[in-house]
């Protein structure tokens, strides 16, 4: 009883204590007792800053490595902080033309000769990196060591840098020939190559690999590579000194944090980091030392790592960042859609889902099984493609992302490009509409006179291949098929192993260049998991590799799309849709960009206004 | 007592072996390491999954791969010659756990502590008040919390008790009509909370709801949530209240010298808040801490000097007063930085995501409320799901130990409610409560994944997360390791406390 009273009565107090002195700090008074306060807080307010979202942890200097690729690397890497003589335009892709814009106030390159391709680079005078030295001849030639693999034993047994690239175009080059004012380098190929213009990129700072080798500056790091070139391919054991090099290039510049030493996260370009919060954020600000015309517009960019969709969308909802590329789903779209003052930009994703038919494991879609002939496993192949509803999954799982969508009808280009309309006009597609033909499938069916089981494998982790197989399955069954379910979580390392045959996933495009049609349409393809044989497609993907004028590559992919639908290879479903969400007082920021850089690719540009 | 904690020792150890090749194994089958490049159409893809399957030598079977881990792991008896490997990114799991372990710590330790104090208060009030409404609210509340998933109620708390808040502070007034509709509420929680007679129960809900309501009002209209403080009037009446509860729960309000010397304390607080104004224009850490300790010190030595028959009261209410009271004026003093720092998140000041606003660059307040800021939403979150267990334990064991013979022995020789209450059945009803929270502590370091995944906190949950994600054992048993080596350790220390605190029970040797 008398704890209650007097629980009540501290009640009573403390509340009446409240009251009596709440004025204490009242606005009238807040003149008085803020000494100082206010006239700080002016200064420091943030009116530059822009604070980006982004999924993964910052953790390497080096995005050019294949460990360090990951797009958060590259993102904060390459874009701010490496100037060079062009860059992936992400507003190509909406336009249909994917390509790069070159910065020619970095440096220029020209074609010297078309037969052989000779390419001349050329860095302008004055460009530095933000430690003062000159971004000259060892940069460039230090980048073309390790995008060539040139220093890797023909037989695989020495190999020094672990880049993540493709060294397959600048493997075509032979030790390139440096300028005399010391900042030109004269590539020349000894076959044509398509990707020329993609293959040389940005790399780390000579000078300061050289340094952290032991060696004694860039020249020396020049000397090394020109003594070690024409031996590269027939070494039997590493090179000491090469090695010390590639060792540092390979994992020098990782660290979750900002590195003590300011050399190993030089910057040539508009921006450089200034803090890194493990695993939490990166703050870039702009370079002093940089000349170009990419002139940075913020006081500091800070990228900001949130995994979680949903909470990237609340941050956005409570202004703590103000740009977001969360993973599409209905969910984050319909929670973007009910906020103020964003923008929500909706594109196309480099992905697409597509189903394909395997060739070569014995299964119903291999002619072995009809003792060779080769027209009657066309027909069942035919025959399960026209049962595809491919209307009714882009319905399913497409449209509640993006209204306007539609189902994808080539298999090497998407919409947004110019030849696609071109293409989808004469490659066959219109055999297999976006509705399921069963009629159609089973008078096929009748005409081989076989009912076949077919294996389906997809990742039954996904919900939208789920979705997409139930879809199919239904229609399959209707039409005669007996559908084995191999939904697996272990989906991907069954794909080369032939246990299926039918498999539903995504394809992965890296963006600008054709270097992956043949790895996945030539027989001898790394992507080739179906089997698939054609020697026309074969010899067409090796002359489009090698085809360097524009048109004549689309020409020669459009020869190839007709084929694959003749020969049912599988038919392509849908474009993943790509989202991305910025605040209004963000500026720069236009469309979305599937390309790896995301946001990024156009860092500069960006602007905040209060 | 030795040959018993060897044995548990030698037991453990085992254990950690066997669930350490468990859960290797469980992470090696968990999915695909090389998923990410298998839709790639990239050139070059054969070459960089060769690269990842020479980096976590997928080649070696996984029951073998774990004993080359293992082969690391045992040097980590000998300091600094852990190796536990590398994540995918290249670190040391040793580095990445020590960025890890204070972040986790610092996301957990304040809701563990809160969790325990707020879970065990309630549940002694409510076992005092069993089969009351105060009961069956608490219990019906408790238990909503305990069974809402916690990224739904991270969803509901940043929406409204950040996002909401947030566009509250642009234009902080509080109309008439929400300063009622809170004040109703508050009145019906103090009535619940008081209870007694009807006509008391009247008198409570009309007065407590006038008066929040009241000072609701005036707060929003004196502009109070924009330029908040407490200012030595607060501080003062709220420190002699607190010297009153105190007194009244730790001594009785019969023991004047109690009473007195936590008010003298409360008088030096104010004096001293004034006194030390220049040394607290920015402080270090290490300051305020000695501050904390010197008002402990400072309200120890009053009671004793107070002198009188129970010394020991007197010093323990002192000092408990003195401590809460240089707490009320540290808050005072974050509560000073706050405009500042609303101008600093350009008026977004309680934050949804992370443990810090990035190059802040404040002083001791600005980022004390930093901090503050981030961690309020996370620490609720953490509570609301945790307290229903402490409140159940507490409520249990009290209940408990108020039916047994020595509390009815101590009411029949006359004992006042509160010593008994206070003395003779809280400290036993808390004896069985000291294993469960020594079983949390455990579990602590292991993280609040899913919370640390929402609030995006880059502790233990996140490491394991991330290296389950890519099925990188490394990072995973790195954590494994901690929480294991923590669970078994407090198991211990639960079962020799529990010995130490209850006589009856004694190890067996």
């Amino acid at each position: 009883m008398k704890i209650r009273r007097s629980l009540a009565g501290v009640a009573a107090l403390a509340t009446t204590a409240l009251v009596l002195t709440a004025c204490s700090n009242a606005p009238g008074d807040s003149d008085d007792d803020a000494t100082g306060a206010p006239s700080a807080s002016e200064a420091a307010t943030t009116g530059g800053t822009l604070t980006v979202a982004e999924t993964n942890q910052f953790f390497s200097f080096n995005p050019n490595t294949s460990n360090g690729n990951t797009d958060i690397n590259a993102k904060v890497t390459t874009y701010p902080t490496r100037a060079w003589f062009n860059y992936v335009d992400g507003s190509s892709f909406a336009a249909g033309n994917p390509g790069v814009a070159k910065d020619e106030s970095f440096g220029t390159y020209e074609v010297v000769s078309e037969d052989p391709l000779t390419v001349k680079y050329t860095i302008n005078e004055g460009v530095v990196w933000s430690d003062g030295e000159p971004v000259d001849a060892d940069d460039l030639l230090l980048s073309w060591a390790v995008d060539s693999g040139h220093y890797n034993s023909a037989d695989g047994k020495v190999s020094y840098f672990d880049y993540a690239g493709d060294t397959g175009t600048l493997a075509l080059t032979d030790f390139p020939e440096l300028g005399e004012d010391g900042r030109s380098m004269t590539l020349t190929f000894s076959e044509p190559a398509a990707d020329w213009e993609y293959a040389l990129a940005a790399e780390a700072p000579a000078h300061v690999v050289a340094k952290k080798a032991g060696l004694a500056d860039g020249q020396a790091l020049i000397d090394l590579f020109t003594k070690l070139a024409p031996t590269a391919k027939d070494a039997t054991a590493d090179d000491p000194e090469l090695r010390k090099v590639a060792d540092f290039w390979n994992t020098g510049f990782d660290s979750t944090v900002l590195p003590s030493d300011p050399e190993l996260y030089l910057s040539s370009g508009p921006y450089i980091v200034s803090e890194v919060v493990e695993n939490q954020s990166v703050t870039l600000v702009p370079n002093e030392k940089y000349s170009g015309d990419l002139t940075p517009k913020l006081d500091s960019i800070v990228m900001r790592t949130i995994p979680d969709a949903t909470a990237a969308v609340q941050a956005l909802k409570n202004g703590e960042v103000d740009v977001i590329s969360p993973q599409p789903s209905a969910d984050t779209l319909a929670a973007l859609e009910g906020i103020d003052g964003i923008t929500v930009h909706e594109g196309d994703q480099l992905a697409y889902d597509h189903v394909d038919l395997t060739f070569n494991n014995g299964g119903p879609f291999d002619p072995a099984t009809y003792g060779g002939d080769e027209a009657k496993a066309l027909k069942v192949r035919q025959a399960f493609l026209k049962v595809i509803p491919r209307q009714a999954i882009l319905e399913a799982i497409v449209t509640p992302l993006k209204a306007d969508a539609s189902i994808l009808n080539s298999q090497l280009f998407v919409p947004a490009q110019a030849s696609y309309e071109d293409s989808v006009a004469n490659n066959g597609s219109a055999d297999f509409p976006g509705e399921p033909d069963v009629a159609g499938a089973k008078a096929l069916l009748e005409e081989v006179g076989v009912t076949p089981t077919v294996r389906i494998l997809y990742n039954i982790n996904n919900p939208n291949r789920v979705n997409a197989y139930t879809l199919i399955a239904a229609q399959a069954t209707a039409a005669g098929f007996k559908v084995d379910d191999q939904g697996d979580a272990e989906w991907g390392s069954r794909l080369a192993d032939g246990s299926y045959d039918v498999a539903i996933f995504g394809w992965i495009n890296s963006g600008v260049g054709v270097s992956g049609v043949p790895q996945i349409f030539s027989s001898t393809g790394g992507g080739n998991y179906n089997g698939y044989k054609n020697a026309e497609v074969d010899q067409l993907a090796a002359t489009l590799v090698k085809t360097l004028d524009l048109d004549e590559q689309a020409n020669i992919q459009e020869q190839i799309d007709p084929l694959l639908f003749a020969d049912a290879y599988g038919l392509p479903l849908f474009q993943s849709v790509g989202i991305d969400a910025v605040a209004d007082r963000v500026g720069g920021i236009e469309a979305y960009n599937p390309s790896q850089s995301g946001v990024w690719w156009n860092v500069w540009d960006w602007t905040v206004t209060d | 007592m030795a040959s018993y904690v060897l044995r548990r020792l030698g037991v453990s150890l085992l254990i950690l072996l066997g669930a350490s090749f468990l859960v290797y194994q469980l992470v090696a089958v968990s999915g695909d390491p090389l998923r990410e490049y298998r839709e790639s159409n990239r050139p070059n893809k054969e070459a960089l999954m060769q690269a990842r399957i020479d980096l976590l030598d997928l080649d070696t079977p996984a029951p073998l791969r774990y004993f080359s881990w293992l082969s690391g792991a045992v040097k980590c008896v000998i300091p600094g010659q852990c190796d536990l490997g590398k994540t995918l990114q290249g670190q040391e799991v040793t580095d990445a756990l020590s960025a890890a372990i204070p972040s986790t710590i610092q996301l957990v330790l304040t809701a563990t502590i809160l969790a325990v104090v707020i879970g065990i208060t309630i549940g002694i009030v409510v076992a005092l008040r069993q089969y009351s409404v105060l009961d069956y609210s608490v219990t019906f509340m408790t238990f909503l919390f305990f069974s809402l998933p916690v990224f739904w109620v991270a969803v509901l708390l940043k929406e409204f008790g950040a996002i909401g808040f947030n566009d509250f502070l642009r234009d902080p007034s509080v109309s008439v009509t929400v300063a009622l509709a809170v004040g109703l509420v508050a009145g019906v929680i103090w009535t619940v909370l008081i209870g007694g007679s009807w006509k008391r129960r009247g008198i409570v809900f009309a007065g407590s709801t006038l008066l929040t309501a009241g000072i609701l009002w005036y707060l929003g209209w004196s502009q109070w949530f924009s330029y908040p403080g407490l200012g030595p009037g607060i501080v003062a009446g709220l420190g002699v209240g607190i010297a009153f509860a105190l007194t009244a729960l730790l001594a009785g309000l019969r023991n004047r010298k109690a009473l007195y010397s936590a008010l003298i304390m409360v008088g030096l607080a104010v004096v001293a808040m004034f006194a030390l104004q220049p040394l607290l224009e920015d402080p270090s850490v290490w300051l305020v801490i000695l501050l904390g300790i010197a008002a402990v010190g400072g309200g120890l030595l009053v009671g004793r000097l107070m002198g009188g028959y129970d010394r020991g009261q007197s010093m323990k209410v002192a000092a408990l007063t003195s401590f809460l009271v240089a707490g009320l004026v540290l808050l005072d003093g974050f509560m000073q930085a706050w405009p500042e720092y609303f101008k600093l998140t350009r008026g977004r000041p309680i934050a949804t995501i992370g443990s810090e606003t990035p190059n802040l660059n404040g002083d001791f307040w600005i980022t004390g409320v930093d901090k503050y800021t981030h961690l309020v939403l996370p620490t609720i979150s953490l509570i609301l799901i945790s307290l229903a267990s402490y409140t159940r334990y507490s409520r249990a064991s009290m209940l408990e130990v108020m039916g047994q013979d020595y509390v009815r022995t101590g009411r029949a020789k006359g004992l006042p409610e509160r010593t008994v209450v206070v003395r003779h059945a809280f400290r036993n009803a808390l004896i069985p409560l000291a294993t469960i929270v020594a079983f949390d502590i455990g579990g602590l370091l292991g993280g609040a994944v899913i919370t640390e995944n929402v609030f995006s906190f880059k502790g233990m949950g996140q490491l394991f997360i991330q290296g389950l994600d890519h099925q990188d054992p490394n990072p995973v048993m790195g954590v494994f390791l901690v929480v294991g080596v923590t669970a078994v350790t407090f198991n211990l220390v639960a079962d020799l406390l529990y010995s130490a605190l209850d006589p009856r029970v004694r190890v067996k040797a």
